[in-house]
C-alpha cells in the first residue's frame, strides 16, 4: 500500500513537472512583456489572455509572461513588485481595482518600465498609456435597447424587467447598472420588478431566476450584466416554457462557442454588447513602444462598445473567435 | 458501558429532535412570509418545492459523504474544486466526438470517466491522510488548491459550453438536468448513505474511529482503510455532483463550486454532526441541508438583499450549533 502511494505521488509530480516544462519552453526572444492579469477565472479575462498570447506570438520576437492575481489586490501588487525586479521591456496591467493598484504602478513607472494600463483606469495616471472601454456607455446602450425592444413589441415603452447583477461593488457592475437606470428613469412605465445578484455566474443566475419566475408571473426583459448570467436566466425560463416571450439581454459579446456572440446567433439572447477586449489595441500600441524609439503613445485610448443583434452576430463571431 | 451508550443514544435523539424543530420553525417562517399569487402561496407551489429540492441537491450530495468524513474526525475541503474538475471533464468529453459509439454509451463513459477521476482524487486524499498522518484539513486544503488548478489547466481557463443543439452534449444536458434525475439522485444517494451509516458494520466503524481512535485501534479496527474509504466516497460523490452541475448549467466550468465545501460542511454542522467526530447522522445532515435551502428560497422569493441573506445564514449556523451544545449538557 505504501509503495503504491509513493508511486502514485511520484507519477503525479513527474507528470506535472514534465507538462510544465513543455509549456514554458521558449526560444530566445528580443522582448519580454509581462502581463499582470487581475483574474484568469473570468471568461472575459481568459479571452484577453488568449488573444494577447496569440497576437504576441504572431510578432515572433516577444516572450509574454502572464501572472494571475486571482481577483486579489495584494496578490497583484506582489506580482507587479516581482515584475519590477525582473525589469521586463513592457509591463501591461489589468488592475483588479483602481485605488489599491495605483501606487505600485507608479513604482513601475519610476523604475523606468513602460506601463500599459488595460481596461480599468486607476486613480492617478501612473501609466504610459491607458487602453480601455466604457461600461457606462454599455449600460446606457442596454437601457436604450430595452426601450426599443419593448416599444417594438408592445407599441409603447412599457414592461417588466428583471436585472441580473454581477458581483456587487465591482466597477463594471456599478456602471452597467447605472447606465441602464439612467435611461430607464425617463420611462415610468418600464419597471424593474426584481434585481438579483448572481456574481457573474451562469449557475447562480439559473438558480436566482428559478425563484424570480415563481414570484413574478410576468417578465418581459431580463437584463444581465454579462452573457453567462443571461444564459443562466434563459435556462431557468426555458424549463418552464417561459423563454419564448422574454427578451434576454447580456453584455460582453465574447467569441467562441461559450460566448455571447454565438448565443445571439442561436437566438438565445436578443442582444448583447461587445465589450472590447482592449488587447488588440494594447498589443498594437505596446509593440510600437517596443520597436519604434521615437513613438509616443497617446495618454488614453478609449474603445467603443458595440451592440450585437441577430443582424451582425455572425459577422462579429467570425471576427472575435480565435 | 451500557449507560454510556444509552446516554449517547438519548443525546443523539435530542439533537435530532432539535434539528427537526429547527426545520419546522423555518418552514413556519416560510409559510408566513411566502408571497402569494392567484394559486395561493408561492412557497407551497409544487414547482417551488421541487425547485428547492433540486437547488439543494448538489450541496446535499456533497454533504452526505462529508458527514462520513466528519464522523471520522476528518474534513474534506477539496469537494468544491473536485466538483469543478468533474464538471470540466464530463463537458470536455461530451463536446468532443472522441469515439464513435451510441449516445448512451458515450454519455455513460463520459460520466464514468469524470467520476472515476474524482474518485482517484478522493483516494489520494485518503491515502495521504491515513498513511502519512497529515491532518485532513491540510491535505484537503492542498488538494482544494491543486485540483482547482488542474481543472483550470485542463480547460485552459475557459468554460466548456454545452450549447443548445441536438448533438451529444445537448442530449447529455437534457438527460441529466431534469428534476427527476437530479432530485432522484439525491434521494437515492441519501437512502444508500443513510443505510450505510446506520445499518452496516462499516457505518458503526466510521463512528467508532471518530469517537475514540485509540479505542478503535485497540479493538483492532482497520482504521486506515476506513479513513481512506470515506475520502474515496467523498471524491466519488463530488464527481457525481459535478456531472449534474455541468448538465444543469449547460457548461463545464473550472470555476464552479467555489465555497461549496463550506456550504456542505455548514449543512452537516447545522444537522447536528460534531466536527470532533463520532457523533452525527445522515438524517441530521439532510435536515441541515433543507433548513438552508428553505431559508434561501423564502428570502429570495421576497427579493431580500443578498447581503442580509448572508448575515442571516451566519446567525442560523451559530444558533443551530449553540442549541445542540445546550442539548448535550
Amino acid at each position: 500500500m505504501k509503495r503504491i502511494t509513493t508511486i502514485l505521488m511520484t507519477g503525479l509530480l513527474l507528470g506535472l513537472v514534465v507538462s510544465g516544462c513543455s509549456k514554458s519552453k521558449q526560444g530566445q526572444k528580443r522582448f519580454v512583456v509581462a502581463f499582470s492579469q487581475c483574474n484568469n477565472a473570468e471568461p472575459y479575462r481568459a479571452a484577453q489572455n488568449q488573444l494577447m498570447q496569440k497576437l504576441f506570438n504572431e510578432k515572433g520576437d516577444v516572450q509574454l509572461v502572464i501572472a494571475d492575481a486571482q481577483q486579489d489586490n495584494s496578490k497583484q501588487i506582489a506580482q507587479i513588485e516581482t515584475f519590477i525586479r525582473q525589469k521586463p521591456d513592457l509591463l501591461i496591467v489589468a488592475p483588479n481595482e483602481r485605488a489599491p493598484l495605483t501606487q505600485i504602478m507608479g513604482r513601475a513607472i519610476a523604475a523606468g518600465i513602460p506601463v500599459i494600463c488595460l481596461e480599468r483606469d486607476i486613480t492617478e495616471p501612473n501609466y504610459t498609456t491607458f487602453v480601455g472601454a466604457d461600461n457606462l456607455a454599455i449600460g446606457r446602450m442596454a437601457g436604450e435597447l430595452i426601450v426599443d425592444e419593448l416599444t417594438k413589441r408592445k407599441g409603447k415603452a412599457q414592461g417588466k424587467i428583471v436585472e441580473m447583477r454581477g458581483l456587487l461593488g465591482v466597477e463594471a457592475e456599478m456602471e452597467r447598472y447605472k447606465g441602464a437606470h439612467d435611461v430607464l428613469k425617463s420611462h415610468p412605465d418600464i419597471k424593474v420588478v426584481h434585481e438579483a445578484v448572481a456574481d457573474w455566474l451562469q449557475s447562480n443566475a439559473r438558480e436566482r431566476m428559478n425563484e424570480i419566475l415563481r414570484s413574478q408571473p410576468e417578465i418581459d426583459v431580463v437584463y444581465a450584466h454579462n452573457d453567462p448570467m443571461a444564459i443562466g436566466a434563459y435556462l431557468a425560463a426555458r424549463e418552464l416554457g417561459r423563454d419564448e416571450n422574454t427578451i434576454f439581454i447580456g453584455v460582453d459579446g465574447l467569441g467562441g462557442p461559450a460566448g455571447g456572440l454565438k448565443k445571439v446567433q442561436d437566438g438565445v439572447l436578443t442582444g448583447t454588447f461587445y465589450y472590447p477586449l482592449c488587447v488588440d489595441k494594447a498589443v498594437e500600441v505596446g509593440y510600437r513602444m517596443l520597436t519604434e524609439p521615437g513613438f509616443k503613445p497617446e495618454k488614453k485610448y478609449v474603445l467603443e462598445p458595440k451592440l450585437v443583434t441577430a443582424q451582425n452576430a455572425a459577422e462579429m463571431y467570425e471576427k472575435f473567435t480565435f | 458501558m451500557d449507560a454510556a451508550r444509552r446516554w449517547a443514544g438519548t443525546s443523539q435523539l435530542r439533537s435530532k429532535l432539535q434539528s427537526v424543530i429547527g426545520l419546522a420553525v423555518i418552514l413556519g417562517v416560510a409559510l408566513i412570509f411566502s408571497p402569494s399569487n392567484s394559486d395561493g402561496l408561492v412557497f407551497l407551489d409544487s414547482g417551488n418545492i421541487t425547485d428547492i429540492l433540486r437547488q439543494v441537491s448538489e450541496i446535499g450530495i456533497l454533504s452526505l459523504a462529508m458527514t462520513f468524513v466528519i464522523l471520522t474526525g476528518g474534513i474534506d475541503l477539496s469537494v468544491g474544486s473536485t466538483l469543478a474538475l468533474a464538471s470540466s471533464i464530463v463537458a470536455i468529453l461530451v463536446t468532443r466526438p472522441w469515439f464513435a459509439a451510441s449516445e448512451l454509451w458515450s454519455i455513460s463513459v463520459a460520466v464514468l470517466v469524470a467520476v472515476l477521476a474524482t474518485t482517484v482524487v478522493g483516494l489520494a486524499n485518503g491515502l495521504v491522510v491515513a498513511r502519512w498522518s497529515i491532518q485532513p484539513f491540510i491535505v484537503t486544503l492542498a488538494s482544494m488548491i491543486g485540483i482547482r488548478g488542474l481543472a483550470r489547466w485542463l480547460t485552459n481557463n475557459s468554460n466548456i459550453d454545452i450549447g443548445f443543439g441536438t448533438d451529444l452534449a445537448a442530449t447529455f444536458a437534457k438527460a441529466l438536468s431534469t428534476k427527476t434525475v437530479v432530485i432522484g439522485s439525491y434521494v437515492a444517494l441519501a437512502i444508500v448513505f443513510g443505510i450505510l451509516l446506520t445499518r452496516t458494520v462499516f457505518g458503526r466503524r466510521v463512528r467508532a474511529v471518530g469517537d475514540n481512535e485509540k479505542a478503535a485501534q485497540y479493538a483492532g479496527l482497520p482504521i486506515r482503510r476506513i479513513k481512506v474509504l470515506v475520502y474515496v466516497m467523498s471524491g466519488m460523490l463530488a464527481g457525481y455532483a459535478g456531472v449534474l452541475h455541468a448538465a444543469q448549467n449547460h457548461q463545464g466550468s473550472p470555476n464552479a463550486g467555489v465555497t461549496y465545501e463550506l456550504e456542505a460542511i455548514a449543512a452537516v454542522v447545522i444537522g447536528g454532526t460534531s466536527l470532533l467526530g463520532g457523533r452525527g447522522s445522515i438524517t441530521g445532515t439532510i435536515i441541515g441541508t433543507m433548513i438552508v435551502g428553505v431559508l434561501t428560497n423564502i428570502l429570495r422569493l421576497n427579493n431580500v438583499d443578498s447581503n442580509l441573506e448572508m448575515m442571516l445564514k451566519a446567525v442560523i449556523i451559530v444558533g443551530a450549533v449553540w442549541l445542540q451544545q445546550r442539548g448535550k449538557d
